[in-house]
């Protein structure tokens, strides 16, 4: 229960981040910048989804995490892990391609990992795991 | 693997949260179970035929 307590405090405290961040920052409406925030409320929304899940299971007295939930967490971070490498790889060419600021695109890359996990957890989960 | 999951919970009156709770799992795995979408360890399908009193065999086979 105290790490699902945890998780939703996480993500507030993100949320309010990123509300301040909209607020405050002199936004141009660019196309990168509404990916950013874009892509921040699909994690955050995640990250919310799991605390659910796991608030759910604290009511419903199941164990919060079992053997496939742990095989499923396990097998997106290797794949998503992978996957990131490439993706760091055209994060790279793009930084020579485009007139982006370091930050902006370390924040996309951050940003890109957090997506490929969701990804990968999201499609493993559909697909299911033999484990043959 | 195919197993009867399924047809044994029926047949002894279990829902998925019942049969979940008395194996210690979430009801999902019996979902990902019977839909055979999921493998389970030696040790979860040892405990899911002990509920149903059969051996292991006669819940989990191997297509030949």
């Amino acid at each position: 229960m105290k790490k699902t307590i945890l998780i939703f405090i996480i993500a507030a405290l993100v949320l309010i981040s990123l509300a301040v961040w909209v607020v405050n920052a002199d936004l141009s409406g660019d196309l990168h910048e509404i990916l950013m925030v874009a892509g921040a409320l699909i994690v955050l929304g995640f990250a919310v989804f799991m605390g659910v899940i796991r608030l759910r299971s604290n009511l419903r007295k199941e164990p919060v995490e079992d053997e496939l939930s742990k095989k499923i967490m396990r097998k997106a971070s290797s794949l998503s892990f992978y996957i990131s490498i490439y993706f760091w790889l055209v994060v790279m060419y793009l930084s020579d391609k485009t007139k982006l600021e370091a930050h902006s695109l370390i924040g996309a890359g951050i940003m890109g990992m957090a997506l490929i996990f969701f990804l990968s957890w999201l499609g493993i989960k559909l697909m299911g795991w033999r484990n043959e | 693997m195919n197993n009867r999951i399924r047809e044994l919970r029926a047949r002894f009156n279990l829902s998925q949260l019942e049969l979940a709770q008395q194996v210690g799992v979430r009801r999902e795995t019996i979902v990902f179970l019977e839909k055979g979408k999921y493998n389970p360890s030696l040790k979860l399908a040892h405990d899911i035929s002990r509920v149903f009193k059969l051996p292991i065999e006669e819940v989990f086979t191997f297509p030949e």
